[in-house]
């Protein structure tokens, strides 16, 4: 949309001619004086062109992508809220101080932390050589259908997965009926409501968001180079250590940002499969909003230090990895 | 490549298949159980659940409303989305990175965090839980997701084809139109699929936000809170089963237009 700006004359025989002759829509609508004018107007210079494409984006992002986080804040900051009536609120930090005054809230926190840490990591292990059989292994036309056989699951929402999971290690659960036909338990073994059972519900649900930029990363990695590296004499492991992995830190660096990102704001994963032992701050948070409303002000301070801290890490995460690339390039 | 570390490769990929399948089709399975009881082995075998499903008034119900909050606010997405996309795509202006890192921070904000932060904001403009306050949480979660992808079509558009328009007389709104648009248009139907999917499948923020009607993943949270019997097996299952076939089919008209242009 650069270029000349011509208004007015030639754009009707286009229009219409394209049509083989009959008036088409775009003919008609362009042949009215209607549009001639408000043509003029949007568009009368590349400048008013571009302010007027800039005006609902900028709206849109300030107000609705912006704005929650930034109300979200304000509230935090807040005695009360909603405010009551014949009472004006006052600013204070005290919602920020609970958090580190009661010890009850200080384990849901660092355990998410680590939770979705440990989490992340195991996901690498796991989806990596998954990842790396569909790129290097599968050969070009399949790729798609093998990727394609791994996505259905995931698109189905995380409710309907989770209660898969809870059919999977229930203590009627089939991973316990196959335990018992086997005769290696007497009694069914307690998976569920704890953290073992949370932690397969999380990965079961983030494991996709790990796998498609690792295997973006590995696709996009030519044969040639390990081939060049066997030639030279490298093996397998020297060949995946110095060649491979190096070269797709930036898929691991992105997958695990995101399963990070993810596992610290699971909700129905915890609520479902977890017990009293695995309590997440999620849960916490959410604890704030189901009780009455001069419970807001906590909750929302406690959201704004879990968003914080999650942020904090991934930067951390992503300057190490940023650091280890450029090394790695020597 | 050795050939035994192929095999291994390709066992763990199979384990991988097996890992993310089985889940699904015990749920399945277990919707045929005929018992009042969730749990194996499996005695004896009923299409009774799977029947009720279609009878019952508030599934159905739910089924529905979840359904216009998909499509209400995947049109806003796409509207929306596809409007940043145009405006940053090849083209440079100070603030640029400002207003791309703005229209993503959706996608990065954790589930609960958003849902929250979306229960304030809509206390603060008096947007009372509901039908609403959802379609716009969904519309703004996915948002970032369908900029994306338009982007990327966007960004393959060759300049020579709205020049040609162009010097054939259109102006740049007609070019706009009759040009561009047609070109988006696989882009815009995948991520108008996907964004039909995550949010029908939306379970925190529609659960936050909801007034008393639930959503068709809040009515099967509320039934898995309550006690669990196979009907849920039945309802979750068709679920899947909607969500698969409009899945393959997204992706493959998507692959097919992508190849067609």
């Amino acid at each position: 949309m650069s270029g000349t700006m011509g208004t007015g004359t030639g754009k009707v025989a286009a229009a219409t001619v394209a049509d083989g002759g009959r008036r088409s829509f775009w003919g008609a609508v362009t042949a009215s004086p209607a549009y001639d004018t408000m043509v003029d107007v949007l568009i009368a210079s590349p400048r008013r062109q571009f302010v007027m494409l800039l005006m609902l984006p900028l709206v849109w992002v300030l107000l609705l992508h912006l704005g929650p986080m930034l109300q979200m804040l304000y509230v935090s900051v807040l005695d009360a809220y909603p405010a009551t009536a014949g009472r004006e609120p006052h600013l204070t930090l005290d919602n920020y101080g609970r958090f580190f005054r009661e010890a009850i809230f200080v384990m849901p926190f660092m355990r998410t932390l680590v939770f979705s840490a440990v989490l992340t990591l195991v996901t690498l292990v796991l989806t990596y050589p998954v990842a790396y059989f569909l790129a290097r292994h599968v050969k070009r036309d399949n790729q798609l259908v093998f990727l394609l056989l791994l996505l259905i699951p995931f698109w189905v929402g995380e409710i309907v997965r989770t209660f898969a999971i809870m059919i999977l290690l229930g203590n009627n659960g089939a991973i316990n009926l196959v335990l018992k036909t086997l005769g290696l338990i007497d009694r069914p073994v307690p998976f569920m409501y704890t953290g073992f059972s949370v932690s397969v519900g999380i990965i079961y649900l983030t494991a996709l968001y790990m796998l498609l930029p690792l295997y973006s990363a590995l696709e996009k990695l030519p044969a040639s180079y390990t081939e060049a590296a066997a030639d030279l004499g490298a093996g397998a492991w020297t060949r995946f250590r110095r060649v491979t992995l190096p070269l797709t830190l930036e898929g691991i660096t992105s997958g695990c940002t995101l399963v990070f990102l993810i596992s610290t704001g699971v909700y129905a994963v915890p609520v479902l499969l977890g017990g009293p032992s695995s309590t997440v701050f999620a849960e916490t948070i959410a604890g704030f909003f189901h009780a009455a409303g001069d419970e807001w002000p906590t909750g929302a301070a406690f959201a704004c230090l879990m968003f914080v801290a999650a942020l904090a890490i991934t930067a951390v995460f992503n300057r190490v990895m940023g650091h280890l690339q450029k090394w790695g390039r020597k | 490549m050795s050939r035994s570390s192929r095999l291994i490769l390709s066992l763990i990929y199979w384990a991988f298949v097996v890992y993310v399948f089985v889940p699904l089709i015990l749920m399945v399975m277990m919707g045929f159980k005929d018992s009042k009881f969730i749990g194996f082995p499996i005695k004896s075998w009923t299409l009774d659940w799977y029947l009720s499903v279609f009878r019952d008034a508030e599934t159905i119900n739910a089924f529905f409303y979840s359904l216009a909050i998909a499509f209400g606010s995947t049109a806003i997405s796409l509207f929306v989305g596809t409007w940043i996309a145009v405006l940053l795509v090849g083209r440079s202006f100070p603030g640029r990175g400002l207003i791309f890192g703005l229209a993503i921070l959706p996608a990065l904000i954790p589930g609960i965090i958003s849902a929250i932060a979306f229960r304030i904001y809509a206390q603060l403009w008096g947007v009372e839980p509901g039908m609403g306050a959802i379609i716009w949480a969904h519309a703004v979660h996915n948002v970032p997701f369908v900029m994306l992808v338009v982007s990327a079509r966007l960004g393959t558009l060759p300049q020579s084809h709205i020049d040609a328009a162009r010097d054939l007389g259109a102006d740049p709104v007609v070019a706009f139109f009759r040009v561009t648009i047609p070109y988006l248009r696989p882009a815009m139907i995948g991520a108008g699929v996907f964004c039909l999917l995550i949010s029908f499948d939306d379970f925190v923020r529609s659960f936050f936000l909801g007034g008393y009607e639930p959503t068709l993943p809040v009515l099967i949270f509320a039934k898995l809170r309550s006690g669990m019997s196979p009907e849920i097996n039945a309802i979750s299952s068709v679920v899947l089963l909607i969500t698969a076939v409009l899945g393959i089919w997204a992706e493959r008209s998507m692959r097919r237009l992508n190849k067609g242009s």
